[in-house]
């Protein structure tokens, strides 16, 4: 019984680093998004979620909650890279819904 | 004893998608009503909700008008792909609903 | 059920074959003049067909215009109306002279009376689309005073003046032979058109087909006369404010970044949605929900 304990235990000890994020992978998250929300402002596409999302990263950061900081990052990159790519798509397919 | 037992079991085990389901239905409900998320009632009417909204077609008869469950996959997810003038988000493709929670809110709307 | 790699792949097949239908199809957007008199004749004619029963003055009152039941509380709202102290304020702005002596009648034709409804402006020696608020700004450079934020209610005042002394004089917005006007025109027109934020609407996706319908407790507005009423007295704000801060506020609405004040975008675009208002009387300054 008491074995099983223990390997169950060093199991769930072993698997922490995999399921957990670093402070050093927080922080490359939180600035590839920074990033590509750059390029949505250059491009005037940003969206008051990627920012929110960003925010909530930084703050995580600050709190050394590194799961949820990468976490809201990673949601931050993905908005910030579609609305870029909405933008794109727009400039080509707006006509299709004018009125005529 | 043990016979009943068994019994218990398989139909407990057999019951689990059922009560799966309503839960999914559940969540599916909250999404389309919360105003953050799907905030259906904005453009559409939903008996028991509490906005007379026209934007869009009334959510009522769905598995009579939609019996393709794939085509409602397809408007949640981008219907202005579909539509190049619909006033509708494309939930799925800009990220306001994930394909699961797009699902549950499908479930939802098969009870409309 | 469709699983994402399925959809996916449909999703591709559909769009290889988009693009080369499109690319086999005559180019349109290169080539397709710029013919803005079809566009406002277009649009206004599926407008007044929707709402038959609507003065075409009256399509400057937006919600209030194309619905019965707010209309009714309108009427009774404009018993007192909630922009005569923005009137009152912005009158007494107005007379007040910069620290050089001057005026702000003294930027304008007619000493800024009866001039709203030409606004905004292509102004051909910067390339660029004035509005009225960049013209009021512009006023206080050349007098050496600092700019008003478009934003706040004290521009918002000031333009209320301007359009009240406009009141019921036709939209009049003048688009001159210049190839950088038609472009201005036709980015105005991209703007109103392109999806945006993430909520991925555009202006037209709700303002054109839609107007008139229920969207919770507001009334959609149709695009043509949707500047006539303004600056407006927003009850949700509790206060005045212009064109730009209507259009800010309704990008944040659809999750989008709103852009700085005096990006160009928006100027071409108030530039766009005046122009499909030829004709529509000036009903400003206005009140809205």
């Amino acid at each position: 019984m008491i074995r099983a304990v223990l390997l169950a235990a060093g199991v769930a000890v072993l698997s922490l680093p995999a399921l957990a994020a670093t402070q050093a992978e927080a922080e490359a998250a939180l600035a590839a998004a920074k990033a590509a929300e750059t390029e949505a402002l250059a491009a005037k596409a940003a969206w008051t979620t990627t920012e929110a999302n960003l925010s909530k990263s930084v703050k995580a950061l600050a709190a050394c909650n590194w799961e949820e900081a990468k976490a809201t990052a990673d949601e931050a990159l993905a908005l910030a890279r579609r609305s870029v790519e909405q933008a794109e798509e727009q400039k080509t397919i707006w006509r299709n819904a004018v009125f005529r | 004893m043990t016979k009943s037992f068994f019994a218990f079991v398989v139909l407990s085990v057999a019951a689990l998608p059922l009560s799966a389901h309503a839960d999914d239905v559940k969540a599916g409900q909250g999404l389309a009503l919360d105003r953050a998320r799907g905030n259906c009632l904005a453009c559409h009417t939903i008996k028991g909700g509490d906005a007379p909204s026209s934007v869009g077609r009334e959510l009522a008869g769905m598995k009579r008008r939609f019996p393709n469950r794939a085509d409602l996959v397809e408007i949640l997810t981008n219907e202005p792909r579909r539509n190049s003038i619909a006033p509708m988000p494309p939930f799925g493709r800009n990220r306001i609903l994930t394909p699961a929670e797009i699902e549950q809110v499908i479930d939802f709307l098969y009870t409309l | 059920m469709i699983r994402d790699s399925q959809r996916d792949r449909y999703a591709l097949a559909r769009n290889v074959a988009c693009a080369l239908l499109l690319a086999a199809a005559p180019a349109q957007a290169a080539d397709e003049k710029i013919d803005p008199e079809a566009d406002r004749k277009a649009l206004q004619a599926f407008v007044f067909a929707k709402f038959p029963k609507v003065a075409k003055e009256d399509f400057g009152n937006g919600p209030y215009a194309v619905n019965a039941e707010m209309r009714k509380q309108w009427l009774e709202i404009m018993q007192f109306p909630p922009y005569e102290l923005a009137l009152d304020e912005g009158r007494a702005e107005w007379e007040k002279p910069f620290a050089n002596g001057k005026h702000y009648a003294d930027c304008f034709d007619n000493k800024g009376v009866s001039i709203r409804q030409t606004y905004p402006r292509f102004i051909s020696a910067t390339g660029q689309v004035e509005t009225l608020e960049g013209a009021i700004n512009r006023c206080r450079a050349q007098n050496g005073e600092k700019p008003l934020d478009p934003m706040t209610d004290t521009m918002a005042s000031l333009t209320a003046v301007m359009a009240e002394s406009s009141r019921g004089k036709p939209f009049a917005i003048s688009i001159p032979d210049d190839p950088r006007a038609l472009a201005a025109y036709d980015r105005g027109k991209e703007f109103y058109y392109s999806r945006k934020g993430q909520l991925g609407v555009s202006c037209a996706s709700c303002h054109n087909s839609p107007a008139g319908e229920r969207l919770r407790g507001d009334i959609l507005a149709p695009t043509v006369g949707i500047t006539a009423g303004m600056p407006i007295y927003r009850s949700d704000w509790g206060s005045m404010g212009t064109t730009i801060r209507r259009i800010a506020s309704c990008s944040s609405q659809t999750r989008a970044l709103p852009l700085n004040p005096d990006d160009e975008d928006y100027r071409d675009v108030e530039y766009f949605i005046s122009y499909m208002s030829n004709g529509i009387p000036i009903t400003g300054p206005g009140t809205r929900p």
